[in-house]
């Protein structure tokens, strides 16, 4: 009879860890696809690249990030939706602003939105699970830190278009670390 | 810990004066400042609840009455130190203190003193810490609305509303957890969200309900406090009634939006909302959208293009109107307009054997393929009859095994989507039949057949080509009487016999006259004569070489042959 719950466990157990590792390979496609489209989305905005490079900014991301070495996919699904989270509340701040076309940060709010949703249930089950190693979390004050940089230059040029142009070229090029991010679902 | 608020005092009073140097070194002992010894406090605590930044200590000078209190910060960013707002002149053992436009996320280092008059008290350094991970959440803001049958709840996350809160970066992050009760009930309700206006349907009128709330914040895993109870009464029944089961289906590109309404002399209008906006704080009653072709319709359906929405997640409510009064709105439908993007159908083709047919199947397309795994169901059946078979596979080319030589069968297929939230399929692909080919057992007759026919015909050439050969190149067989002359020697010697006895022999033939033996061997004699004309032992070889080949050269070659001058010298 134990013998045969062992089985039924064993088997359980295998099929969720299958059934979750298909899951992540999905959301690496997905979050890609995301990713790409966030990116074209970006490139439409109409920023003054050239009235604006003296309001570049290095507003230092944690290089940890940039150039992950070891990372668990269950961290990285973390990263991801924190950047998404922090990405989608910089630019719902443009939603009302006439510096950007609406339709354009709407359909980034839309596709924002739509993977932060793909990734919140996977979430939600590495919660439950605690398979979070939270000595690892201490990347999120680092990365918060970088977002808050980023407001505080907005605040800071009042959100003038060369504010908006630069946080366009940050935001970017985080999602080209998001994508890199995603290489770890792979794990 | 302790070393690094040290070396943050180091760094930081690098700057400063060299006596706040001395007071900084001198930590942890009793300083002799201004002469006079003055303690600093002890057991120094910070404690940040939401925005509520607190500072407490325990005070060495009980009985001195006026020995006050004041703390400094700086934060990794900073260069000096900071008087602490909020947190000078203290004479109490506690002090509120807020930190305006500070990076929440970086470390900081307070440090507090006492001071009397002239004097001061060495610091007390505070190990840093990061306030982001220090602050506890407290309890969320909760403002109701009632309608009849519903509540409108409407949540404002802890702390300051602004976005110098601490809070201020994790809007989109927040959830909140319900509890949830009528108030003459103890039947509770537990519900979770993580949108800023939730609504609670299903209720009765004129009844009283409570709630209490408590924010979390999933990606930090940190649950907040509970929050103080509200309570709410539903209004009484509300003419005209508000529209239920919404409802969206799909129908030639567009979608059709349904719902249930009882009375019929009433209008309807249909509104709609990027769901990302339930995530954004605040009334968002303005951003709700006329859905086209959905407003005054008489009907309880509309039809509506499916490019109203770009995609992702929207909302769709109904209101029903009778000229006079609005209803409320209906219970909100969320849909996903991935939801509703149909998959179309494969397209098949068959090549079919005696017993097994193969069926090839068109690839997935985009997007679908790049998402989601997928299968394939092939369903087949002989066309007289009524019995499907079904196959599910992966590949893209299966074969199906074990069928009838000769018989017609049909074969249809559709997509399975794997892991997608809807289990999406796709309609049937036409359906394609084929005949098998001839069984297995025939086609090894007419292999059989065909070998057996190769055999009879290899026979039937062979002894063709025998008689032929008979009949135009007959064998070399001399005649009897030469025969019985060369009887010492054998047939083949004599093939191979040396052209010196030939010559013998044909001298013989001269010599004596023998008339008949000329005229019957007519070749052999030709052949004489030309050994005679010759007359040299050489062309006997040639003669000997020519009938050795065997075949009966003609004239011709053998004049070439016996002209050419290479072989004879």
């Amino acid at each position: 009879m134990a013998n045969r719950c062992i089985l039924q466990i064993a088997l359980l157990l295998s099929f969720s860890t299958i059934s979750l590792s298909l899951s992540y390979k999905l959301l690496q496609a997905q979050q890609r696809s995301s990713s790409l489209a966030c990116g074209e989305l970006l490139k439409q905005l109409k920023g003054k690249p050239e009235y604006c490079l003296k309001d570049r900014m290095d507003f230092k991301f944690p290089e940890e990030i940039k150039q992950p070495q070891h990372f668990r996919k269950e961290n990285a699904a973390l990263v991801i939706q924190e950047m998404l989270q922090n990405i989608l509340d910089i630019v719902r701040k443009n939603f009302s602003n006439t510096v950007w076309n609406e339709t354009i940060v709407e359909n980034l709010l839309v596709e924002l939105h739509q993977q932060m949703d793909s990734l919140k249930t996977l979430l939600q089950e590495i919660l439950e699970k605690k398979d979070i190693t939270w000595e690892d979390t201490m990347i999120i004050p680092r990365l918060k830190g970088y977002y808050w940089r980023i407001r505080r230059h907005m605040k800071a040029k009042d959100n003038s278009i060369c504010a908006w142009t630069v946080v366009q070229v940050e935001l970017s090029r985080n999602f080209s670390f998001i994508n890199r991010l995603t290489d770890y679902f792979q794990d | 810990m302790l070393g690094t608020a040290a070396a943050w005092a180091m760094l930081a009073l690098l700057g400063p004066t060299a006596l706040t140097l001395v007071a900084g070194a001198s930590w942890g002992s009793p300083a002799a400042s201004g002469g006079k010894s003055l303690k600093p406090p002890e057991n120094v605590e910070v404690s940040i609840i939401d925005d509520d930044f607190t500072l407490k200590w325990n005070r060495r000078h009980e009985s001195v009455r006026n020995v006050t209190f004041s703390a400094d910060y700086i934060t990794s960013e900073m260069d000096n130190w900071i008087k602490l707002p909020g947190c000078q002149h203290i004479t109490g053992s506690k002090c509120s203190f807020s930190l305006l436009d500070i990076n929440f996320y970086e470390n900081i280092t307070l440090r507090i003193r006492a001071e009397e008059e002239n004097s001061t008290s060495s610091w007390y350094y505070v190990d840093s810490f990061i306030p982001f991970e220090k602050a506890r959440l407290g309890p969320p803001e909760v403002h109701l609305e009632a309608e009849d049958k519903a509540i409108i709840i409407y949540f404002f996350r802890p702390g300051k509303k602004d976005d110098s809160s601490i809070w201020g970066m994790d809007t989109t992050g927040f959830s909140f957890s319900l509890v949830f009760w009528e108030n003459s009930s103890q039947v509770e309700k537990q519900i979770k969200t993580n949108h800023y206006t939730y609504k609670i349907y299903n209720l009765s009128p004129e009844t009283t309900y409570c709630l209490k709330a408590k924010a979390r914040l999933l990606l930090q895993n940190r649950s907040g406090v509970c929050g103080p109870v509200y309570c709410i009464n539903t209004t009484v029944e509300h003419k005209p009634p508000a529209p239920e089961n919404v409802e969206v289906v799909t129908q030639n590109q567009s979608y059709v939006l349904k719902w249930d309404y009882e009375d019929r002399n009433v209008t309807f209008r249909a509104q709609w909302l990027y769901a990302f906006s339930k995530l954004i704080p605040g009334d968002n009653s303005d951003k709700w959208k006329q859905i086209p072709n959905c407003e005054n319709v008489r009907t309880t359906y509309c039809v509506f293009p499916q490019n109203t929405f770009l995609k992702g997640s929207c909302v769709l409510r109904v209101q029903a109107s009778d000229g006079n009064n609005t209803s409320f709105w209906s219970k909100e439908k969320n849909i996903n307009t991935e939801m509703y993007y149909a998959i179309f159908p494969p397209d098949i083709s068959v090549k079919s054997t005696s017993d097994s047919m193969r069926v090839f199947v068109t690839a997935l397309k985009d997007p679908w393929n790049k998402f989601y795994p997928f299968i394939y169901e092939v369903i087949f059946w002989e066309n007289t009859s009524n019995t499907e078979r079904k196959i599910v596979a992966k590949e893209i080319d299966l074969t199906i095994p074990d069928l009838q030589p000769l018989r017609l069968y049909c074969v249809k297929a559709r997509w399975h989507l794997l892991q997608d939230k809807w289990n999406k399929t796709s309609a049937f692909s036409a359906v394609v039949c084929e005949k098998t080919k001839p069984g297995a057992s025939s086609t090894t007759w007419v292999v059989i057949g065909i070998f057996a026919l190769l055999v009879i015909v290899i026979c039937v050439v062979k002894i063709l080509q025998r008689c032929l050969k008979y009949v135009f190149f007959p064998a070399l067989k001399p005649p009897c009487s030469i025969d019985e002359n060369f009887s010492e020697h054998s047939f083949g010697n004599l093939l191979l016999s040396t052209s010196e006895e030939q010559t013998e022999k044909c001298f013989i033939i001269e010599n004596t006259q023998s008339v008949i033996i000329v005229e019957e061997t007519d070749e052999i004699d030709e052949d004489c004569k030309k050994y005679d004309s010759q007359t040299s032992q050489d062309s006997g070889n040639y003669s000997n070489e020519d009938e050795t080949l065997e075949s009966q050269i003609s004239e011709v070659l053998l004049q070439q042959e016996v002209l050419s001058p290479g072989p004879i010298s």
